[in-house]
């Protein structure tokens, strides 16, 4: 199966070099994208004069963190268009973001909450967007993973006494097995009509 | 002085949270790695490494018995997965094509980021967390606290729980089992080549 | 037959040499760096001292597994190749060394001095990792053993966790993870064969394995390792394989249904002990179920194209695993540390008691008395001596197995697995836990 790659070589060669023009165009929308959310966050961040809404949330913003989103859209911005990874650039602006964000929470609570919420938006995100059936399923337990966080979260700092949070941790635990079993049955059975895992091949009831 | 916030902020760091941004910076490239590796596979192996941080981090918040049964399930659980995923995807397809639909790209990103920043404000937003501060010392073990739980309270959620896995079982060989027709028909396509190199 | 004996003695006195060297060298380390520096340290500085002493303290368990493990190895790849020698009546190893006691510390040099071959179009990321996966859970596996084999000596009862039993099933499920990546990361088909094998076995016969645990941790109520090994106190009658002491509570008096029960409940225990051995070496791809590894039909399975120091790597956690479930086996039922017979235990303490005040009692100042007695307490080298007995001679009994039992067939795997012993596994849990109530 795998072997095949040593053969196909000049093939994969030649898709990487049609990829060349996809992947700048596929670059320069995932630019956008990080800029657009790093200006909105930021935006959010500096609305603490702008905004009613944002007072409502009860936002405190400190300078330090402004200065470090504005760094962080910099940077990110810099690298893109100087074609740097666009990967290794997402990776480290979630990072540096993540630990701008919570590093000065007064409650550590917080922390392990926002990191489920980081965890489940990659979740939704590859859902979304996958091309296989099974990288799909695998998002799926990312995104039941970043919730049990959540739950175990809650049950260490609101009922450390009964830790019911993470009874019901267990029982997702439970449910997700039951996700992934069924789920891996209806891929299997799909491939065994379509022989493909393809998202796209996936179109009988489409109109 | 304002903007040295941050850094006194950074200097108050206490072991547990090094751990757990060390341990978040792990989870987080693992995870755009499961979304984002070209080869399926591999990304299967990453998901195995996030859920290995995942338990790790429930080891930091006392959850001793969900961490180690965290890893027993998706240790196994996942490799399973990447069973499956060697089984039935085609190496050669799949090389150089991108993972993603390009169609549902900017949709799929503002939906993620919207969500985060939605579930991140609420958080902030919040004040009021019932927060208890009791010693996590004098309580009785977690592994026992959990087992007295299911046993009593939660006995009820419990069986449905296992009736779940059950009707799973059955509803996964349901759907996977081939049909009595299809192999029949390949068991004497089987029989026939057999009898055709037979005769020859 | 008189070769037979000869050849015997010979093993025996391989054996005794290397466990020799094995504990000698584990012991000696562990009490130099837990006992003798923190005691010097405390001693020259004094109070400031004491977070260096614990430090060390607490490093013990590591530097003993880290150094337990390859010699360990060593010796039993050694006594298999000697023991398989002499079931097939061949001579085995006997170069290198006395008797070719140091045959597999050749071996290992030789290993770790190759050439290492990364095949073309391997994924090199995971074809690293893999061994190392492998490897490390044998590695953590080993910590809550300590405790148990070392009789809960202070120095390694901060490894003992309240919950050691579950904790091995769950990091004893990770090696799975690296056999799949390896088989898959090398890029042959008969490593991806091997490995998808070795998923469908594991995964088949963990929940057997795990069901028979459970029962036992039923019946002992506890799953800490040294509370369980201690409900084995006494004799033969009170190890778990023969019912955790079900036997013991009949008198003369007691109702008919209550010896039924017991003698029921100890026949329920073999079985278990039984299906545990079986389950054990499935998991470890021992040879009636080393179909992951099969060298005749796929070249040695998931690790085909690993050499050097990652194939050396694949080959401990192996051996290690292997120790790792024989002495599993031997805490959970067959006494832990405990002597078979009443009396047997404490004739050994006393008589080591005895050897030690007759040798270094009277007429020794106080400072060597004090180095004496902190490194050699004889209630625990009573208790190591009869876990290393119990471990090992369950070791030399895969080996015989494996030079008994043929492969078994991989479909013929899968129904023995979810026909016959999940099923049985589950009306032993059952009837261990009437049984139990009933005695």
């Amino acid at each position: 199966m795998k072997d095949s790659k040593a053969s196909c070589r000049p093939e994969e060669a030649r898709d990487e070099a049609d990829g060349g023009l996809n992947m700048i165009s596929r670059a320069s929308i995932h630019v956008v994208a990080y800029a657009t959310a790093a200006v909105a966050i930021t935006v959010l961040f500096l609305g603490g004069q702008l905004g009613q809404w944002i007072e409502l949330a009860g936002l405190s913003v400190s300078r330090a963190d402004q200065i470090g989103f504005l760094a962080l859209v910099v940077m990110g911005l810099v690298s893109c268009s100087f074609g740097g990874s666009r990967l290794g650039v997402m990776i480290t602006g979630t990072i540096a973001a993540f630990i701008v964000l919570t590093a000065h929470q007064e409650l550590a609570m917080v922390r392990y909450l926002s990191l489920g919420a980081v965890l489940f938006a990659i979740g939704i995100y590859g859902m979304t967007v996958s091309r296989n059936a099974i990288r799909m399923l695998m998002s799926i337990e990312l995104m039941i993973n970043a919730a049990n966080i959540n739950f175990v979260a809650f049950a260490h700092w609101v009922d450390p006494l009964h830790i019911r949070g993470q009874l019901f941790a267990i029982f997702v635990l439970t449910v997700a097995a039951a996700e992934a079993v069924v789920g891996l049955a209806i891929v299997l059975a799909l491939y065994r009509n379509m022989s493909t895992v393809n998202m796209e091949k996936f179109n009988l009831l489409k109109w | 002085m304002e903007s040295l916030n941050l850094l006194t902020a950074l200097a108050h760091v206490n072991v547990e949270q090094g751990f757990f941004y060390v341990l978040a910076a792990i989870a987080i490239p693992l995870a755009y790695g499961v979304v984002f590796d070209r080869n399926v596979i591999r990304s299967g192996f990453l998901l195995i490494g996030v859920f290995a941080t995942i338990a790790g981090l429930f080891f930091l918040l006392q959850a001793q018995f969900l961490g180690l049964s965290q890893i027993l399930i998706y240790g196994v659980g996942i490799t399973l997965v990447i069973v499956i995923a060697l089984m039935l995807t085609n190496a050669r397809q799949e090389t150089g094509m991108n993972p993603a639909l390009p169609a549902n790209v900017g949709l799929a990103s503002f939906v993620s980021v919207l969500v985060f920043t939605t579930i991140y404000l609420s958080l902030r937003s919040a004040e009021d967390w019932p927060l208890k501060n009791e010693s996590s010392l004098s309580l009785p073990p977690n592994i026992e606290m959990i087992g007295k739980h299911l046993m009593t309270y939660y006995a009820l959620p419990f069986e449905f729980a296992s009736i779940l896995l059950l009707a799973a079982l059955v509803g996964a060989v349901m759907l996977s089992k081939a049909e009595p027709a299809s192999l029949a028909n390949a068991g004497d396509e089987a029989e026939q080549a057999v009898d055709g190199t037979d005769r020859v | 037959m008189n070769s037979a004996v000869f050849e015997i003695g010979k093993f025996a006195r391989l054996t005794l040499l290397w466990l020799c060297i094995i504990f000698g060298a584990v012991w000696g380390v562990s009490w130099s760096i837990g006992v003798l520096l923190p005691a010097v340290i405390l001693s020259q500085s004094g109070e400031s001292g004491r977070f260096w002493a614990q430090l060390l303290q607490a490093l013990v368990p590591v530097v003993a597994v880290a150094l337990f493990v390859p010699l360990n190895t060593c010796y039993m790849v050694l006594a298999e190749r000697r023991l398989l020698a002499l079931f097939t009546v061949r001579k085995g190893p006997n170069r290198v060394g006395p008797d070719g006691a140091f045959q597999t510390v050749a071996d290992a040099l030789k290993l770790l001095l190759k050439e290492e071959i990364t095949p073309r179009g391997a994924d090199l990321l995971m074809y690293t990792l893999a061994p190392v996966i492998f490897f490390a859970p044998s590695i953590i596996g080993v910590m809550p053993l300590l405790a148990a084999v070392s009789g809960n000596h202070p120095l390694f009862t901060p490894v003992n966790l309240p919950t050691g039993v579950f904790y091995i099933l769950a990091v004893s499920s990770i090696p799975v993870v690296g056999v799949v990546m390896g088989g898959w990361a090398s890029n042959n088909k008969y490593s991806l064969v091997g490995a998808l094998r070795s998923a469908a076995q594991a995964i088949s016969y963990e929940i057997p394995l795990l069901l028979s645990i459970i029962t036992v941790c039923l019946l002992a109520g506890t799953l800490d390792f040294v509370q369980i090994a201690d409900n084995q106190r006494g004799s033969l009658l009170n190890w778990n394989i023969l019912g955790g002491g079900a036997l013991t509570h009949l008198g003369i008096g007691s109702p008919w249904w209550s010896i039924a029960a017991a003698l029921l409940l100890a026949a329920c225990c073999i079985l278990l002990f039984a299906l545990y051995v079986i389950c054990a070496c499935a998991e470890v791809n021992r040879t009636p179920f080393d179909l992951p590894e099969a060298e005749s039909e796929l070249v040695s399975g998931f690790n085909t194209e690993y050499s050097g120091i990652k194939f050396a790597i694949f080959f401990l956690a192996e051996y290690t695993n292997l120790f790792i479930v024989s002495t599993f086996a031997a805490v959970m039922f067959l006494g832990g540390g405990h002597a078979p017979f009443p009396g047997l235990e404490d004739a050994c303490i006393s008589g080591l008691r005895g050897l030690l005040a007759a040798w270094f009692g009277a007429c020794t100042p106080f400072q060597l008395g004090w180095l004496v007695n902190s490194l050699v307490n004889p209630a625990t080298v009573s208790q190591v001596f009869w876990i290393i007995v119990k471990s090992y001679a369950l070791v030399w009994f895969a080996s015989l197995i494996r030079a008994t039992l043929p492969r078994l067939r991989i479909d013929q795997l899968m129904d023995y697995s979810w026909k016959r012993l999940v099923p049985l596994a589950l009306i032993l849990l059952i009837a261990v836990t009437f049984l139990k109530e009933l005695v």
